[in-house]
Order: structure tokens, then sequence, then C-alpha cells
């Protein structure tokens, strides 16, 4: 009622709609605070999109599961490209993260002048601009590329080619795909990044590693947030004995070295991607826990909390409007420094051989090539290249996200 | 709250997690499948004999019969009397099979340790006496680069430049050698590249703590003071900086660095081929021993018990102003 200012002289009767539509509410005693109400919760047009996106979502598991059983989810063919999809559970998951991050993301996209602000402070980062750019790349290939990409196939005769540019001796490759010059194999364009000892072509290889270290890192940590958000506001807002028993629970679930964690989890458990991102998920959120602990507890003392109480809401109300959001921005950035512990961690177990042998994990490709690092150096060398990348970018992306995020933290830094 | 009443409530408390983490344990290998177990009733199934007899018959074996408190009490006691179990693969107690493998473990990690405490404390004061300078930003992308580099394939990539390529260090690593001569010059350089290794993910941390506690007290009143009184830089980085910097450190680096390094460690030695307890834990996985692999986990875990409880201890004694209630 920005407009309506009290002026003695005028009645309220002038301003009234002659066809006696809708009663004037320029007083605050006059404002039907309940139909505004009404109209902010239920029925938002975004609210009813992700009821309908979920409503889908979960028809399309029930009937991939149910109807479609072993065949392939997705099976077309449009202009002689053939698109077959068999989306297994792990795809499942991910397709539910990738909504509930588009939902997320969808509140902030509309606040336009708030994402000026946070691009304007993010921007300063160099590093981490590049770092997003090349992370987008990488998402990209992972999810989108992969689903138009034959995966890696067997190939004996095509093995050990050196990557394009380079070359090596003419009796380490079986058989030379490019031009052999002065006894020397010479890479060719269609293995850019070489072949390991299967002749499996590398870019491809790294290609696909890329969707299972996103799929991991996005995931689990879509859990672990989900889970650390859930015990750190409540043992904040609830205090007392629950808040004792869940951060005691939190402290012996830290004290075991994430590490030794995962992997008694996956000798015992098996590591198909599926159990291991659901280890990492499950096992690793006591960290991000108690960040948002500590921060809803400073929250909690704020006097909008003490407002919204003393109108009446209720404790869950609070937390999960007032306190939650409150916090997002400490929540954010500990995901995003989460992700590049939980992608090195799936390496590692690839690596050792406890993940799914058949899956083109990075650290998978890593430790085939260590038998060949004297003849074949670039099997070993190109996956950990991108490896290392992403993880360095999602560090560098935290960094500056917690710069740009979270003004409060700017003391010391 | 007094320091003693602190004391006994911490490590009553330290006790607790053990036992819980244990307990946790012993659920945890109890529902598993056992690889072991379905190998014999697979045997049993092939030469035409009854599966559930061969079942019961590993079972009376292993000692998996009678009512699940009872085999979880005698659990916990072999734990506490240092019997941890019979390693199979390896024809030998789980508790000896460590203790061989443990020698090879510290021979690498402890220069590792102390390198990467003593440089990283260096280069982090460094960093925030130049705060913004080239040399500051070159320290903070060196401790990303460490951060984040993976240790198994950064080892792979040092093992095929300085021992494949320019052949200045062995690549396989002789364990006679290390064993019989551990003082050796040979010794020393086929350790090199492991403890450079664990090094540069161990400095990373402490380099960025360092200078991040040291900021606080660059700026602080007592140091303009000093310098007024006209102290010559070097003593008011050691005298009054470095102090007050060392007691937050001091415990940061005991909970986080452990993390590190037994993590770390037990890619390294995977990578090097050194045969430490990372290594004997890997076979252990392979091979499906599961009571060595159970020794192995046990190990880290309860170093990190006790690097905890260490930790909040050292914390409550280098600081007086520590609040006893707070967690």
């Amino acid at each position: 009622m920005i407009g309506a200012e009290d002026s003695p002289g005028t009645g309220t009767d002038d301003s009234q709609p002659a066809d006696g539509g809708e009663p004037p509410s320029e007083r605050f005693e006059d404002v039907d605070w309940a139909s505004i109400d009404a109209d902010g919760g239920g029925r938002s047009p975004l609210r009813l999109a992700a009821l309908v996106a979920a409503g889908s979502y979960g028809l399309a598991v029930a009937s991939d599961r149910l109807v479609a059983g072993g065949d392939p989810t997705i099976d077309v063919a449009f202009g002689g490209v053939a698109f077959v999809w068999d989306a297994t559970a792990v795809d499942w998951l991910f397709v539910a993260t990738l909504s509930v991050l588009v939902f997320a993301l969808v509140p902030l996209a509309r606040n336009r002048r708030l994402v000026a602000y946070y691009w304007r402070r993010f921007r300063r980062h160099r590093p981490a601009v590049l770092s997003l750019a090349y992370l987008l790349v990488i998402f990209l290939l992972g999810t989108v590329g992969t689903l138009f990409l034959d995966p890696p196939a067997l190939d004996v005769a095509a093995a050990y080619q050196p990557p394009v540019f380079l070359s090596v001796d003419a009796s380490i490759p079986t058989e030379c795909v490019g031009p052999v010059v002065e006894g020397r194999c010479q890479g060719t364009w269609r293995y850019p990044l070489g072949t390991t000892a299967d002749g499996k072509g590398l870019l491809a290889l790294a290609i696909f590693g890329m969707r299972v270290s996103m799929q991991v890192g996005l995931i689990a940590t879509l859990i672990s947030i989900t889970i650390a958000t859930a015990v750190g506001a409540t043992a904040a807002y609830a205090g007392g004995w629950i808040d004792e028993a869940l951060m005691r629970y939190v402290d012996i679930q830290q004290t075991f070295p994430t590490f030794f964690l995962f992997l008694f989890l996956a000798y015992l458990y098996g590591g198909s991607l599926f159990v291991l991102i659901v280890i990492f998920g499950v096992t690793g959120w006591g960290g991000i826990a108690r960040i948002v602990r500590s921060e809803a507890l400073q929250r909690s003392e704020e006097t909008y909390v003490a407002a919204a109480r003393s109108a009446g809401a209720s404790g869950p109300f609070v937390v999960w409007r007032h306190v939650v959001p409150n916090v997002s921005n400490s929540i954010v950035t500990a995901a995003t420094l989460n992700i590049p512990v939980l992608i090195l961690s799936e390496a590692a177990l690839s690596f050792i051989g406890l993940g799914n042998v058949t899956l083109p994990s990075w650290g998978q490709t890593i430790a085939a090539g260590r038998g060949d690092l004297a003849t074949a150096w670039w099997v070993s060398t190109v996956p950990g290249l991108f490896l290392f990348a992403t993880i360095l970018a999602f560090n560098f992306l935290g960094d500056a996200l917690r710069d740009a995020l979270d003004p409060r933290q700017e003391v010391g830094r | 709250m007094g320091l003693k009443w602190y004391t006994a409530r911490r490590v009553a408390w330290a006790g607790v997690a053990a036992f819980v983490i244990l307990t946790v344990t012993f659920v945890l290998l109890d529902y598993a499948p056992d690889p072991e177990l379905a190998r014999i009733q697979f045997r049993a199934a092939a030469t035409g004999a009854d599966a559930e007899t061969a079942a019961e018959a590993y079972a009376e074996r292993r000692g998996l019969t009678g009512p699940l408190w009872e085999r979880y009490l005698e659990y916990l006691g072999n734990l506490a009397t240092g019997d941890w179990g019979w390693s199979d693969t390896r024809s030998q107690p789980v508790l000896t099979a460590i203790l061989t493998a443990l020698p090879y473990s510290l021979m690498y990690t402890v220069p590792a340790v102390a390198l990467s405490t003593v440089l990283g404390i260096a280069i982090g004061l460094y960093s925030a006496f130049n705060q913004y300078t080239t040399t500051d930003y070159a320290a903070t992308f060196v401790a990303f680069f460490g951060v984040s580099i993976p240790n198994f394939w950064f080892g792979i990539v040092l093992l095929l430049l300085f021992a494949v390529q320019l052949g200045w260090v062995p690549v396989l690593f002789d364990a006679e050698l290390a064993r019989t001569r551990p003082l050796s010059l040979a010794n020393a350089r086929q350790l090199v590249l492991p403890v450079f290794v664990l090094g540069t993910s161990a400095i990373a941390s402490t380099m960025r703590y360092a200078r991040a506690e040291a900021l606080e007290y660059v700026r602080a009143a007592f140091v303009k003071a000093a310098r007024a009184k006209g102290a010559s830089e070097w003593r008011i980085l050691t005298r009054h900086v470095l102090r007050p910097t060392l007691v937050p450190l001091s415990t940061i680096l005991v909970g986080d660095l452990l993390g590190i390094i037994l993590s770390a460690s037990y890619l390294v030695e995977v990578v090097f081929g050194i045969p430490g307890l990372g290594r004997l834990s890997l076979e252990a996985i392979r091979r499906q021993d599961t009571a060595l692999v159970l020794g192995t986990t046990l190990v880290p875990v309860l170093v990190a018990v006790l690097g905890n409880l260490l930790q909040d201890l050292a914390y409550a004694l280098l600081d007086p102003r520590i609040d006893y209630g707070d967690r």
C-alpha cells in the first residue's frame, strides 16, 4: 500500500471502485493476511511445476522399473542417429539431483539484482571464473555428451596408440593406426589422446569418466547436504538433549577417518557405483552438519526468528522458512568444497580396485595404465590430468563462493 | 569446570567413542555378506555335498555360532586383549602382520610430517607477513595444488619422470634394503619421492592454517607496540606472532594432519610398492581376508580417536582461555 498515505481530508469512499468488488485495504488492520498467505503458499507456479516434475519423475522411474524391465528406457532413432539410453539406478538418482538443482536455482535466477551482486563479487576471482567455465564444459560433456557418444569399445588392434602430435617407437602399439615415420608410430586424430592397452580411446574414456565423477560428486553431495541441513538445523533449533545426542553422533562419525570408512564399507558391501554413492552420501555429512549447526545457532538469535515465533509460527516452520534459507550460503559453500573430496575418494577407491571394474572411471583408467608407464605413459597421465583439473576447479570455485556468498567470513582473509 | 574434570570427561568420551565405533564395526561385519562362506557353499554344492552342512561347519570353525551378544562380547574381549584374529592369507596373527608392516610406513611418514610441519609453518608465517604479494599468491597456489592433486596420480607422474625417464631413483621399492640398512643413502634415495608426495598434501593445510592464524596477530595491538618499541622484525616474528599462533596450530595439526597422512599414505604405498600398512590392507582387501581388513582399518581409527583426544587436551593445556563447556 505504498501510495496510500493517510490524508485526513479524503474519505475512503472515494477510492472505492464503483462496482464494489474489493473492499479498500489501506490500513494495516484491514489487510487480509489470510488471503495473501494463501496466495503465497500452496499454488505458486514454481511449486506446481515442482509437483508436476516430481510426479512425472515418479512415473518415469516406475515405468522404467516395472514396464521396461531389462529393455532400454529410451530407444528412438531420428535422422539415422539412434538414441538408446538404458537408465540405471544411478542415472535416475542423477536425474533427480539435477531437477532439485534446477528448482533450487529458479528463485535465485528470478532475483536479478541479487544474482548481479553475487556475480560482481565472484568475478573478482579470475581462477574461479575459469574454473566455473571448465566445470560447465566437463558437466555438459559428461551429462549430455555421453548420451550421444558410443562408450569406448575394446579394440585390441588399436592398443597403445600415442596421442596426436606425439609419437612412440613403432614396436609399442600392436598396429599403428597412423603413419609410421622413421620407425616411430605417429598419433592420429582418430584417437586424439591415445589409447589404452585395450585399444579404448582415452578421450572417450575421459568423457565417460566425467559422467561418473559428476554423478558421484553431485548425487552424494545432495544426499549429504539434505541430511546435514536437517540434522544441523534441528540440533541448533531444538537444543537440549536432542542437540547433544545429534552432535555426539556427528563426533563419532567424524572420528572415523573418512577414507577408511568408505574403504571398509565398500569392501563389506561391494563397490558398485550406486552403493559407493550411497555410502558417500549417508556417511560423509558430519562436517557440513557442524557448519549448519553453528550458523543456525547464530541465526536463531536474530530478531526475525523471535518475531516469527511471537507471531505464533511453529518450530519446524521457523526452521524451514527462516533459519535454513539464511544458512544456505554456508551450505552452498560447504557443498562445493565437499564435491572434490568425494570425486577424489571415488577415484582413489577405483584406483585400488574397489569400484566397479567395468565402469570407465578416471581412477580405473589411471590404475590400468600403471603397468605401462615405461612404454605408454599417456594412459595414466591423461585421466589424471582431468581428475586433477576438476578437483582444482572445484576448490577454486568453493573458495571464491565463500568470499562471494559469505560477507561474514571476510575477517582475516 | 576445571581442567581435571574436563580431562576426565574427555578421556571418558574417547573411550565411549572407541566403544561405539567397535560396536558399529561388529554390526557391519555381522550383516555383511561373507565371501568365504559363499565360496564354501558353492564348492559344497558343486561337489554334491549339502551346502547347509558346509556352512554350519564353517561357522563352527570360525566361532560364528551362538547368540549375537555372546559373539559380541567375545569380539570385544579379543580386541582388548590383543587377539585381533588370524590372517588366513598370511598364516600369521593379524597383530603380527600389522607390527611387521608398521616400520615401513613410519619410515616415510615421519620425515614427511616433520618436513611439512616446519616448512608449512614457515611459509604460512611468511605469507601472513607479506599478505597479497606475489610470494603470498604463489604460496596460496601451492596450497591449492597440494590439496587438489590426487596423491596416487602425483606419485605415478613423479615415478615416470624421475625413475623411468631420468633414472635418478629406483622404480621399485627394495624392502630388504629398507629393513637391513634403514639409515643408508640408498634407502633415503628410494624414500625421497614418497616423502615428497605425502609432504605436498600435508603441507598445504598446515600452510593455510598457519597463514590464517598468524594474520590474526600480524595487526594485533601488541605487535604494533613491539614494533613501536623498536623490536626487530625477526624478534616480532618469533616472539610475538609465532608463539600465539602455535597454540591453535598445534592442535589443528594433530587432528588434521593425522587424517591426511593416514589416508594419503595408503595410496602412496600402493603406488610406490612400500610394504607398509596400506599395502597390507590392500592385499587383505584383494584376497578377501576380512580379519586383516578389520585390523588394518581399526589401526587408523584408534589412532584417530587418540589423536582427537590429545588435540583437545593439548588445547586445554596450552590455551587457558578455553571454555570447557564448549565442544
